[in-house]
């Protein structure tokens, strides 16, 4: 239980929008393992317990590996669980990853991207969440504070609803939003309560009625199984949209579902955008149209489930499509424009990866317009070159 | 090509017994595959092991469903499952009993070869291992393979692993029981109740697979678990627990992998029902009230 927590408006950090966001949603269990940026996160909520304004347990463990085993294990006895990681923790995390989906538990947790080492980095790169594509867990990405916060909140929503029971992984940008203050707008408890509804587990660990989970299982019903978790993933798509569209009816900050499009109509070339990218790309759209360039952006927030159908769409109206990646899938290209190419096989438009920020570089303006400049040049041509390194030494655009 | 499929229970060398002929087949030129199939069971628990042996290279990786040749290296097999299931129309089975073939009673009747390879196996080797003189009944039996490759690949392969004399001991109960074998026609008539099992389909898949116990037209089942399996059957020793010496402890409660022990009066009892014979409990019980005897079936 937490105490009554009135609507403010707050100047805070995005782990603080993060950490505010799971006390809000009346957690029951937080398991974590501090690694930077995203201790921020943790630190804050023990806090919270500290001050007495949540009694939710807050178990301190050894490592990555075990917050998850912790989350897992209180999910299935019933509990609301939330923890946080980045990086190499998030790696240490993979294998648990697959448990927590494949018992179908809801678990919150926040990914802090930060690159994977070698070479040991501590900035903003999604190296570390889209290898987890396959593990079964909704990811997506946030553009600002007041969208972290906003998003744990859906998170409990989208991944607690019937049909999805799975869990959810918002993804925030290291120190571009981690460790960046801005306004914040965070609705009261009862509000947040009064939306998100109570968790009803689907089968709960009970001393009295008891059963076992996750246990060995033969090839007669592992594939089932996978079928199922398959399926509701893809429903996982109409439960987004609906939320967020409550969610704006109730909040009025309207996220659009799966993907934003901003001034796409008429655009003979769009950009494709993840993470905090997309707020700098705005200002560059909209320096672009005032000079009577027909460019368009969309935000994609969803990594799993992809919006194929979404931007399958998008596709046909225009000239030319751009994917900006922060990750490279080496020897193939960035893991958005792979699943890009994916949704839009059979049709003729030109798309084009640009790779650029990797390793916590900055994406500045100029990078921006060069990738709109490049995808005007190739409208409606078959491009002589599929992925540009932008602000790569030595290497030619 | 030709197939085989082995039946034994766990530990009694039915897949070695697969892999020693394929390799014998091997020796005589052909190409030859063997795999067992891995499944939760242990010592005691029925088991299927598979051969293919064919002039050219077999490519095909399924398991075997309709054998040429069915091998049983325990008798009380037949009894508990049809081992002709799937069996070809002018296919063989040869079985490890005393039984002449003309009486061993099977679903229906067809070419049987038996011998009484354990017999054979305490006199030659002293220990009811009867996977090695199985496979001299196979030679004999179908004519596939000769008698001296089953022995060199006897040799090869039991002997690296025990020892020269060891694998030589072996070769001759292969030997023994190739002349011993016995080759005629079983009864048939012998009926199964066909055992049931539990496939949901996705719908009625629990989600997850998070379910306590599900009440089916198969009986009581959970995944990855079948209440109406007594693995009780899987046991070769009987845990039989003195009473009087029994001190409550509960360290054999404790450590039962299965679950299969509950205290009574604070004195441990059994649920031979599904206790498949492990021996752990008579190994941690402090005070010895736990003895391991060999279990005699009717």
């Amino acid at each position: 239980m937490i105490q009554k927590l009135p609507a403010k408006k707050m100047v805070i950090t995005g782990d603080y929008a993060a950490a505010y966001g799971a006390l809000l949603c009346d957690v029951d269990v937080v398991a974590a393992y501090p690694i930077t940026p995203q201790t921020l996160i943790v630190e804050e909520f023990s806090t919270f317990v500290n001050d007495g304004i949540t009694d939710a347990e807050f178990i301190m463990v050894e490592s990555e590996h075990s917050a998850m085993s912790a989350c897992i294990a209180a999910q299935a006895a019933g509990a609301r669980t939330f923890t946080a990681t980045s990086s190499q923790g998030l790696a240490l995390m993979h294998e648990m990853l697959f448990v927590a989906s494949g018992l179908r538990l809801p678990i919150v947790m926040p990914v802090v991207n930060r690159t994977v080492a070698a070479p040991i980095g501590i900035w903003c790169e999604h190296n570390d969440s889209m290898p987890q594509r396959d593990a079964g867990w909704i990811q997506m990405a946030c553009e600002d504070n007041q969208e972290v916060l906003d998003m744990i909140i859906m998170a409990y929503k989208i991944g607690e609803h019937k049909d999805v029971l799975l869990p959810v992984m918002p993804c925030l940008d290291a120190f571009i939003l981690s460790h960046t203050v801005e306004p914040v707008e965070a609705p009261s408890s009862d509000e947040v309560a009064d939306f998100i509804g109570e968790y009803k587990p689907h089968a709960v660990l009970d001393p009295d009625k008891p059963m076992a989970i996750g246990t060995f299982t033969p090839p007669e019903y592992i594939q089932e199984l996978r079928y199922q978790t398959h399926e509701a993933m893809k429903k996982a798509k109409e439960v987004i949209k609906n939320v967020t569209k409550d969610f704006a009816s109730k909040f009025g900050r309207d996220y659009y579902g799966l993907v934003e499009e901003y001034r796409c109509d008429d655009a003979e070339v769009v950009l494709i955008t993840v993470g905090t990218v997309t707020g700098t790309a705005r200002e560059v759209v909209d320096k672009l149209r005032q000079e009577g360039k027909k460019v368009g952006l969309v935000k994609s927030r969803f990594y799993r489930p992809f919006p194929a159908e979404e931007v399958k769409k998008i596709a046909e109206n225009v000239e030319a499509i751009g994917v900006y990646d922060r990750a490279i899938s080496y020897g193939s290209g960035g893991p958005l424009f792979i699943e890009t190419r994916n949704a839009l096989y059979g049709m003729d438009v030109p798309v084009i990866n640009f790779l650029a920020g990797l390793g916590g570089r900055d994406v500045v303006t100029g990078d921006v317009e060069k990738m709109y400049e490049i995808l005007l040049e190739n409208k409606g041509k078959k491009p002589a070159k599929e992925i540009y390194w932008i602000g790569t030494r030595g290497v030619s655009i | 090509m030709y197939e085989i499929r082995f039946h034994g229970r766990g530990g009694q060398g039915g897949r070695m017994a697969a892999e020693a002929y394929a390799l014998a087949a091997f020796l005589e030129g052909k190409y030859a595959v063997s795999f067992p199939f891995f499944g939760a069971e242990r010592r005691g628990a029925p088991v299927r092991a598979f051969t293919r042996v064919d002039d050219k290279k077999i490519r095909i990786k399924t398991q075997i469903y309709e054998p040429d040749y069915v091998v049983v290296l325990d008798e009380t097999l037949i009894e508990t499952e049809d081992v002709l299931e799937g069996l070809k129309e002018d296919g063989m089975v040869i079985i490890n009993t005393p039984k002449k073939p003309e009486e061993v009673q099977l679903s229906k009747p067809v070419k049987c070869a038996t011998v009484d390879a354990t017999s054979i196996a305490l006199e030659i080797l002293g220990r009811p291992i009867t996977n090695t003189a199985i496979l001299g009944a196979i030679a004999k039996a179908t004519g596939k393979v000769s008698i001296d490759s089953i022995e060199k690949a006897i040799i090869e392969k039991f002997g690296a692993r025990l020892g020269k004399e060891a694998g030589e001991k072996n070769a001759k109960a292969a030997r023994v029981a190739y002349e011993k074998t016995l080759v005629g026609v079983s009864q048939g008539g012998k009926e199964f109740v066909p055992r049931k099992r539990w496939l949901p389909t996705v719908e009625e898949m629990p989600i997850g697979g998070a379910i306590g116990t599900l009440q089916t037209e198969a009986g009581l089942v959970g995944i990855g678990s079948f209440i109406e399996n007594k693995t009780g059957d899987w046991r070769t020793f009987i845990p039989v627990v003195d009473k009087e010496k029994c001190i409550g402890c509960r360290l054999c409660w404790f450590y039962c992998p299965e679950g299969c022990i509950s205290m009574v009066e604070d004195k441990a009892t059994v649920d031979y029902d599904y206790c498949k014979g492990c021996g752990i409990c008579a190994n941690e019980c402090p005070v010895n009230a736990i003895e391991m005897k060999r279990e005699v079936r009717e």
